[in-house]
């Protein structure tokens, strides 16, 4: 009992935290704050394959770039309005993920993370190869069109006035917020239980009854929908999309996150929305400041490294990455759990 | 207790205005005005990266020698390796966080394009654009912030298709382009400028802008039987074209390549035997080329180069970038004495601007609020033996 309380007490203060964030920090701010919220989205949801079902996904990018350009395409070209667009994205990611997730059950480990990195290999290729439908390499412009909640300027919500980039930080945060509590309600029962009984003995479980197909193609549609609302919601914010929006380097990034957040951590404790918030903030902060964090380093070891020189982010995103992997092997998501169980049995 | 109080509020709101800050907009303080933009520092076009790299240093010099009316200007650009997308989060970036006061010479067609928008929304000046794009000089109707600097890539297109018929009006005309904007709207002027014989463009080739060879479209053009070549390609591109001519043997009697891949830096690359005769035009003076050693104004540039960019003092990007840099110093200055967005726009559309050093001489920059185009004066030139050769004389390159 005490421990439930411990954790709505935590879930609320970090909600709390979560709904005055714009109030503190400055409009751009925000909109890096809203970013952080997409990978939120989509790291929780990777989480549900990898972590839960045991499979190891480096094509989630592409998944994202089919929500991505589902939202693009229909507000440049058929005049929806994005936010309608959302669960569509969503839909159309999710079938696509099942539909990869039937051949994806001959595949296991190593194999199946090959299959899904040639995805997102060939994928921005398939985008340029369609160009009538996709502007192929100069993409799609969003930014003003009518479709656009608030054409960019600012949006009235309820007589409040807000601007376009608090008003992308709360749509983000709103809809990582319901997707969250989506993923643990889907994933406390029995789909949750078959799930990780499939990763840790396929046999066992498959003789217990579950029935490994379903599940593992159930796994990947979820999974990819909620990349596929990631990618929709960053088409949104970017407000312009092209095959370079959704590199390669994205699939990967976003399976660092989820490994930084902590694959497998139990939904609803502590370290399972704490974990992939910090993934979340690593891919997007580190990236952007890489080169003034190498600054900072240099003022106590002298390295002589340019800090403007291209692939320096690439570099210390990777060292941080192992740093973070050498001290919390279990994700930052995994050592909060082990610390908020251990304080929670105490006050048993 | 309360008075007090009441009378460092008063202090507070009234101080700004004291001091005149109030009246500018973001960017522009007592001492420095800060202006940003973004250039290919890295990847396939980072050879574009000197049109940045030239205008700062022009602006450093600036700097030294007091300023833009006791300003110094802060010239910060970002990386967006010739992508779209990273051009928007990094404008962004700058309008947003870094507050710029204006976005200058960002480099790209469909980068230019991708914050257009955006940046007119947020009425945030866009100048001279590093691109010819005919749409950043003609639609200011509903894009009044955004203007570019060279001349038109329609108009460029044109004056190639006069040229072809003047000289040679029985050629058979094959084409390389870039398939998006920028190679559309040059291949679009040259069929204005072949009028009648449009129908001589026997071939053209288009590849995307983020593929890694052209050698096939350029075997494809051979297989056309052309006997004239143009390549409206950029950076990599245009090398690999002259490339693949030379491994295939093909010799057309004309070979065109459009101004923004035909710096002398890139030209003296492939094999001379492929590049020999090759037509482009031409508006600023080549550094590279010994004919202007005695210029004032390349001897400006060189002084300029060799204090801040000491790898750009041969080179035709950094002196495109100290071109636009002297106009937006020009712009900067007109703009009176506490500039604002809207004073600066007003500015960079009553350009009247003779002997900008780093342009051809008797170019003038002159826009009015109808007329958005600043460099629209031009002259051919041949690649000779290492070296371009102007020819003709100067050409009026309207879209």
């Amino acid at each position: 009992m005490a421990r439930r309380a411990f954790g709505l007490l935590g879930f609320l203060a970090v909600a709390t935290l979560v709904a005055l964030a714009p109030h503190w920090v400055s409009d751009f701010r925000a909109f890096q704050l809203a970013t952080v919220g997409i990978y939120f989205i989509a790291i929780v949801g990777l989480n549900v394959l990898t972590g839960y079902s045991g499979q190891i996904s480096l094509g989630h990018g592409a998944f994202m770039a089919i929500g991505g350009y589902t939202t693009a395409i229909l507000m440049a070209n058929h005049g929806v309005r994005d936010l309608w667009t959302i669960p569509l994205a969503a839909l159309v990611a999710g079938v696509a993920g099942f539909l990869f997730g039937i051949p994806a059950l001959r595949l296991s480990g190593l194999y199946l993370a090959l299959v899904t990195f040639g995805i997102a290999v060939s994928f921005p290729s398939l985008l340029k190869k369609f160009a009538g439908l996709t502007g192929g390499g100069r993409g799609l412009n969003l930014f003003g069109l009518p479709q656009q909640t608030g054409g960019g300027v600012s949006v009235k919500l309820a007589r409040h006035e807000l601007t376009n980039n608090d008003w992308l930080y709360y749509l983000t945060w709103t809809i990582a917020g319901v997707l969250f509590v989506l993923a643990w309600l889907f994933l406390r029962g029995q789909a949750g239980r078959a799930l990780r009984a499939l990763r840790d003995s396929p046999v066992a479980a498959a003789s217990a009854g579950v029935w490994p197909a379903l599940y593992k193609t159930l796994a990947f549609g979820i999974s990819a929908a909620f990349a596929g609302v990631a990618g929709s919601l960053l088409a949104i914010a970017v407000a312009f999309v092209n095959p370079d929006t959704f590199p390669i380097s994205l699939s990967i990034t976003l399976l660092v996150g989820a490994v930084v957040a902590g694959i497998g951590s139990v939904l609803g404790r502590f370290g399972s929305y704490v974990g992939p918030l910090a993934g979340a903030s690593l891919i997007v902060f580190l990236q952007a400041y890489a080169s003034d964090l190498l600054r900072w380093i240099e003022k106590g070891i002298p390295l002589h490294a340019d800090p403007k020189a291209p692939g320096v982010p690439a570099v210390i995103f990777g060292l941080v990455v192992i740093v973070v992997m050498l001290l919390f092997p279990a994700g930052v998501g995994g050592v909060l759990d082990a610390l908020t169980s251990r304080l929670s049995r105490r006050s048993y | 207790m309360r008075k007090l109080l009441l009378a460092g509020v008063l202090v507070a709101a009234l101080a700004p205005t004291a001091l005149g800050a109030t009246r500018s907009d973001p960017g522009v303080d007592a001492n420095s005005i800060l202006i940003g933009g973004t250039a290919p520092l890295s990847g396939e076009a980072s050879a574009g990266a000197g049109v940045a790299r030239g205008a700062e240093a022009y602006f450093k010099w600036v700097n030294a020698h007091g300023g833009v009316n006791g300003r110094k200007i802060d010239y910060r650009y970002l990386d967006d390796g010739y992508d779209p997308s990273r051009t928007v989060q990094a404008t962004r970036q700058l309008v947003q966080q870094d507050k710029v006061f204006a976005i200058f010479n960002t480099l790209g067609t469909a980068n230019n394009l991708a914050i257009r928008s955006f940046l007119n929304q947020s009425k945030v000046p866009q100048l001279f654009s590093a691109s010819g794009a005919t749409t950043l000089g003609r639609d200011f109707g509903q894009y009044p912030y955004t203007m570019g600097y060279i001349p038109s890539y329609a108009a460029e297109g044109k004056i190639y298709g006069q040229y072809v018929v003047k000289t040679r009006p029985k050629a058979k005309i094959a084409v390389l382009y870039q398939d998006d904007d920028y190679g559309n709207d040059l291949l679009a002027g040259l069929r204005k400028g072949l009028g009648g014989r449009a129908r001589q463009l026997v071939a053209k080739a288009g590849y995307d802008p983020t593929a890694t060879d052209v050698a096939s479209q350029v075997a494809q053009l051979k297989g056309s039987k052309a006997d004239t070549f143009m390549i409206f390609a950029f950076g990599k591109f245009s090398l690999q074209a002259f490339f693949a001519m030379n491994k295939l043997g093909w010799r057309p009697k004309i070979t065109i390549v459009n101004a923004v891949a035909s710096a002398s830096g890139l030209m003296a690359l492939p094999p001379a035997k492929s590049t020999e005769g090759a037509i482009s035009i031409v508006f600023t003076k080549d550094p590279a080329n010994p004919a202007w050693a005695k210029d004032k104004g390349v001897k400006l540039f060189q002084t300029v180069m060799r204090r801040y960019y000491a790898d750009g003092v041969k080179s035709g990007y950094a002196a495109a970038g100290a071109s636009s840099a002297y106009t937006m110093v020009d712009a900067l200055k007109k703009a009176g004495k506490d500039p604002t967005r809207a004073s600066l726009v007003n500015a960079a559309t009553h350009l009247n601007e003779r002997g900008n050093p780093f342009l051809l001489p008797g170019i003038l920059v002159k826009t009015t609020p109808r007329d958005r185009f600043p460099v629209s004066q031009l002259r051919l030139q041949r690649w000779h033996k290492g070296h371009w050769n102007i020819f003709g004389k100067l050409l009026v390159a309207k879209p």
